[in-house]
């Protein structure tokens, strides 16, 4: 893997975030708030009003808003909420911390289904096996996160008492009682995904055992098991890695709904209530932040592939 | 004496049937068939006769809906109906392997060489993972690769096709079997890595006395590899016997057919030599095509970029209705010199056509367009799939003006008798017409236009043999009528030493030269040229003349 | 038409997705005059009401009747998410068939940017275009036609380039034909296949999307029928009765659903080789 290959990758990634970040920019600067008002409160006299406006900025165009804005993003400054008047950094990057326990747990829950369910169904094609994964898969891919998420709690916290409905609790603070109120957003907000890659895996696995090299395996006399796994799911699985990652979009979108349904202070759950309160700031430092989370994970599962398939050219 | 006489291999009055959408579908007749230790059968059969599928019987690998009858077929003694599939995954690879038409698809792209050749040894003969690697490596030096160690630790995708097919090979021969199921193994390699092919085969089985059932649509080929030759007509054996005999007297009409459908490069079909006084069509001067473009990334980095040359200064005549076979290997340019005289390429340099210079695209007027037509090699690509053959065949005769009072319609169907394709078709979509058919359908489409120039991309390299000579003499009957001037792009040397009037040999983008067909075998042709000319013309297809004439 | 439909019968994603699709446009489309009783009628006395003979579905905390209210609400849940799919896929199929077309920096620069825009997750950028035009189902609309254009964009470009490398657009261009031609009869048929299975799937992404957004406060507003909306009012309720949750949450998964194996259904019936 040449040098070129990868910079060619980090390059993009800050495209993406540039890109990003002007049109976030741009969608909050129409956005009708007056972070002046805001802060010194509907009753405040014009001068205190305008003192702060130029104080901060916002009689300047646009342009050098955002290269105000910009730079300071460039050395971790991302401003300080209009809400709560605390700087938004710390706050955005603790929560997405937690955001980022539950995504990570969630996709090794996704891995730990997914892809074994595909592989069944793969191989017991046609059969009952294959027609149940199906069944699960159209229903969990047609199930929005709050309806899964308000039947879960209904059914396992309300009804059958398994778990708690809600909460959150640190899991440096307390291992078990944190995991265990995790488990349900863990659940629910995997539930698409699993379905999508259990799907994916699927077709990509048949597709390949119908390939002309899987055949010439099987009339080598080798064992079917053998076949399928080092021959079959390493080529069926090399395509999973890039669907996961363009998944996780959807998985951060996801995330964004259950932590508002599970009351867990991630980073979604910032960006909720930023947007209800019109709290520029936040606004702009969670949507880099998420898409800043998208490149990376993306650019790594980039770097596995093109690891692992050795025809890539790398240039 | 008798342990000869227990064929290695005999199958008896088998038959084989799919099931396919409520029908039944059946694929192979009553075959009998037997191959003694030592022996060559060769099996020709176009596509649909049924060849792949009686592979597949033998290896016992059939797919679920497939009925097969009470036939027989036994290895030695063992009845390989009667096994389980465990019993057959024994079998299969040890006592019975194969060796597939493509390399490149039959081998894990993601698995090494090695891998893939240690594995049977691995499984058939209890080694240990070192010593499969170690035997692996003294078998493909054996199959004559140059550097077996080094080839253990490569990936398919990093070793050209001969190799691939070595390795493959190498692999059938493992664990010495009793009998090698050939599928076509020359067929997706290039002329002359497939003569290398071939000559290691005869070598291999020569020396290991090993039964082989050689499958190919190759009728020439055959005759000079096999001892023992039967044809496969619709799933049934309508021709058997001893290769010489079975050449020199035919009784079956299909058989006589197919020997009539081989290109026969003594043979000419073109007429006496084109009169050269009057200037050339078509002047080529120094024409190079490039390949590729500098990406967003590269400018900014303002990196050098180097694109593939995908021809070299090519400089030709073209007679006026003379016709010109331009051969080459893959990769030699042959396409895109043809790409670049229709305007799909940029390239550098002059074409002169009648006299009218063109430097590109923006030269080609419509005159020129009418007058230039183009072919392309798979009628399953260059025919719309959603429009009609009334509508495919329209188009020039709108783009193009008619002569005439004659409707759009009657021009079509007339133009569809004369391709020999019934009028009916002008209502039908593509895929409702075979491959030869289709094919057909292109002809009529550049014909519509009274060409000028037609230049042909491989058009028949995709087709039967049995078809191929139909379409080649009705695009000789074409000539003939209308005097048009042919580029006729192929890799099948033989066929075009029978139709074209001059060769151009090209090699990796580059012009080798340009000769009279007749001239095409003297001794004091480029290195090239007499390389491939060896390839395609061994001995026994001047055999194969021998006993014809 | 008629032979469209027929090779649409033949699997059963096709059947069972037309007819689920079936039931659900007769509900769109008849939706409201069909209800039994008025959406909005209250009756204090039959509240919290399991399903019966009188309301098929049962009643809700106001006494409103269920399958009233879902059929009425199948028109701003469905209706909305089909045109909101189908503005965000005309969107990008203009813009990815004309940076197919352009090829070359251009192609290259402004797939660039539609990746980076898709960085951010659907969900996020509809409602961060919903914030900012105002919390109704005609902005919601718009903002998942903004979500859906640039990965519909993506699919179209892929679709044109595939279509443009074959050997009967080569031979339409060595023909001289002029470029409408070539766009329009012999790309354009084979593109719009593949982009209208696909805009099918999406739009049960669309229904669950649209769901989502009047969920979390930002779509329809109360009192209005739409199925996310009743799904978000029902949670308080849950202990009262169940129903109210259970029947909006059903009608989204199954228009969902249906409109998955329609998607799939149509794959197949629309290839021209089958």
């Amino acid at each position: 893997m040449s040098a070129s290959y990868i910079l060619k990758r980090v390059v993009l990634i800050f495209y993406t975030l540039f890109v990003v970040s002007v049109l976030v920019f741009a969608i909050t600067q129409i956005l009708p708030a007056d972070a002046a008002v805001m802060m010194l409160g509907e009753n405040a006299t014009t001068e205190a009003l305008e003192a702060l406006r130029q104080q901060m900025g916002l009689n300047d165009p646009v342009w050098m808003q955002y290269l105000h804005w910009a730079g300071g993003v460039l050395q971790g400054n991302f401003g300080i909420s209009m809400r709560t008047g605390q700087p938004v950094g710390p706050a955005l990057f603790s929560a997405l911390g937690t955001s980022l326990t539950l995504a990570v747990l969630a996709l090794v829950f996704m891995l730990m289904l997914a892809v074994p369910m595909g592989i069944i169904a793969a191989v017991r094609r046609g059969k009952v096996a294959d027609l149940i994964v199906s069944f699960i898969s159209y229903i969990g891919v047609s199930l929005p996160e709050f309806v899964t998420a308000t039947l879960a709690v209904m059914l396992i916290a309300d009804w059958w008492g398994l778990l708690p409905p809600a909460g959150y609790v640190p899991l440096s603070q307390d291992f078990w009682g944190g995991i265990e109120r995790l488990i349900l957003p863990i659940i629910v907000v995997s539930v698409m995904m699993i379905a999508h890659v259990s799907r994916m895996v699927r077709s990509e696995l048949v597709d390949v055992m119908h390939t002309d090299y899987i055949r010439a395996a099987r009339l080598k006399g080798l064992h079917p098991r053998r076949v399928l796994f080092r021959h079959g799911l390493r080529n069926a699985l090399l395509p999973a890695i890039t669907i996961v990652a363009l998944d996780v979009g959807y998985l951060l979108g996801g995330v964004i709904v259950v932590e508002e349904i599970f009351s867990i202070p991630g980073i979604g759950r910032s960006l909720m209530s930023a947007i209800q309160a019109r709290d520029l700031p936040v606004i702009q430092a969670g949507v880099m932040l998420m898409a800043a989370t998208y490149s990376i994970v993306n650019f790594i599962a980039d770097l596995m592939y093109a690891w692992l398939d050795k025809r890539i050219q790398y240039d | 004496m008798t342990a000869e006489a227990s064929p290695v291999l005999a199958i008896r009055d088998y038959s084989l049937a799919y099931h396919v959408a409520e029908r039944k579908a059946e694929v192979l007749k009553s075959v009998n068939l037997s191959i003694a230790r030592g022996e060559i059968l060769g099996l020709v059969g176009e596509s649909g006769s049924g060849k792949s599928s009686l592979a597949s019987a033998i290896m016992r690998y059939l797919p679920r809906n497939a009925e097969e009858n009470s036939g027989d077929i036994f290895l030695g003694q063992t009845d390989l109906r009667a096994q389980s599939q465990r019993a057959m995954s024994d079998i299969r690879g040890s006592r019975i392997s194969m060796v597939f038409q493509d390399p490149a698809t039959s081998l894990n792209p993601t698995l090494r060489l090695g891998e893939q050749l240690a594995e049977v040894l691995i499984r058939h003969q209890g080694m240990s993972k070192a010593q499969a690697w170690r035997e692996g490596e003294e078998r493909l030096a054996l199959v004559g690769l140059k550097t077996p160690a080094e080839m253990m630790h490569r990936f398919p995708h990093e070793v050209s096709g001969g190799e691939k097919q070595r390795v493959v090979i190498a692999t059938a021969f493992a664990c010495n079997p009793e009998l090698i199921i050939f599928d076509e193994p020359t067929t997706a390699l290039d002329v002359i890595t497939a003569r290398q092919i071939l000559d290691l085969f005869t070598e291999l089985q020569a020396k290991t006395g090993v039964a082989s059932l050689y499958i190919s649509h190759d009728l020439a080929l055959l005759s000079q590899t096999a001892q023992r030759v039967a044809v496969l007509e619709k799933g049934t054996i309508v021709e058997e016997g001893e290769t010489a005999a079975l050449f020199r007297a035919p009784s079956h009409p299909y058989t006589r057919a197919l020997i009539d459908a081989v290109p026969h490069p003594e043979r000419s079909l073109a007429e006496a030599s084109v009169n050269a006084s009057s200037g050339p069509l078509v002047k080529i001067r120094d024409v190079s095509v490039h390949y590729g473009r500098k990406s967003l990334f590269d400018s900014l980095l303002r990196r050098d970029f180097k694109g593939v040359a995908g021809n070299r200064a090519i400089s030709l005549d073209i007679r006026q209705g003379e016709i010109l076979g331009i051969v080459g290997e893959s990769g030699s340019g042959k396409s895109t010199l043809a790409k670049a005289m229709t305007g799909l390429n940029r390239f550098e340099g002059l074409i002169e056509f009648d006299g009218r210079p063109l430097r590109g695209l923006s030269d080609m007027n419509r005159d020129y367009r009418r007058e230039v037509q183009i072919i392309f090699q798979n009628p399953d690509a260059s025919l719309n799939p959603r429009q009609k053959i009334s509508e495919i065949l329209a188009r020039p005769i709108k783009l193009y003006g008619s002569k005439g009072h004659a409707t759009v319609r009657d021009r079509i169907e007339a133009m569809l008798e004369r391709v020999r394709l019934p009028r009916s078709f002008i209502d039908r979509y593509p895929h409702q017409l075979s491959g030869g058919e289709k094919q057909r359908i292109a002809i009529a489409r550049a014909f519509l236009s009274s060409p000028r120039l037609v230049i042909c991309d491989e058009i028949t390299s995709a087709l039967d043999v049995s078809v191929q000579a139909s379409v080649t003499e009705l695009l000789m009957e074409l000539h003939r009528e209308t005097n048009a001037t042919y580029v006729f792009i192929t890799h099948d040397i033989n066929l075009v030493r029978q139709i074209a009037h001059r060769i151009a040999v090209m090699y990796r983008g580059e012009l080798v030269e340009v000769v009279d067909s007749k001239a095409i075998t003297d001794p004091d042709r480029a290195p090239y040229t007499r390389e491939l000319l060896a390839a395609v013309t061994p001995p026994a297809s001047t055999r194969l003349d021998a006993i014809l004439s | 038409m008629i032979d469209f439909l027929r090779r649409l019968l033949r699997t059963p994603q096709g059947i069972l997705g037309c007819l689920i699709i079936a039931v659900v446009l007769i509900a769109v489309v008849a939706g409201g005059w069909v209800t039994p009783y008025g959406p909005e009628d209250m009756q204090a006395l039959a509240r919290y009401k399991a399903p019966s003979a009188t309301h098929w579905l049962g009643t809700d905390q106001y006494g409103r009747d269920i399958l009233s209210r879902l059929l009425d609400g199948a028109r701003s849940t469905v209706a909305m998410a089909v045109l909101a799919t189908f503005i965000g896929t005309l969107a990008g199929a203009v813009l990815g068939t004309g940076s197919a077309y352009l090829g070359g920096r251009a192609d290259e620069f402004i797939m660039r940017t539609v990746d980076a825009v898709m960085a951010i997750p659907s969900l996020l950028l509809a409602l961060l275009v919903v914030s900012l035009l105002g919390s109704n189902s005609w902005n919601a609309l718009l903002a998942i036609a903004i979500a859906f254009a640039p990965s519909m964009a993506r699919i179209s470009r892929s679709v044109a380039l595939t279509v443009r490398k074959q050997d009967y657009v080569s031979a339409a261009i060595a023909r001289g034909e002029g470029a409408g031609y070539i766009v329009l009869r012999e790309m354009l048929p084979n593109v719009i296949a593949p982009i209208v299975v696909e805009m099918t799937i999406r739009v049960s992404f669309a229904v669950m999307l649209f769901a989502t957004l009047s969920f979390l406060g930002l779509g329809a507003q109360p009192p209005a029928t739409d199925w996310g909306l009743m799904v978000s009012e029902a949670r308080q309720y849950l202990h009262r009765s169940y129903w109210i949750l259970l029947w909006p949450s059903a009608a989204i998964a199954l228009t969902a659903i249906g409109f998955n194996l329609l998607g799939d259904g149509l794959r197949d019936a629309l290839n021209p080789r089958t």
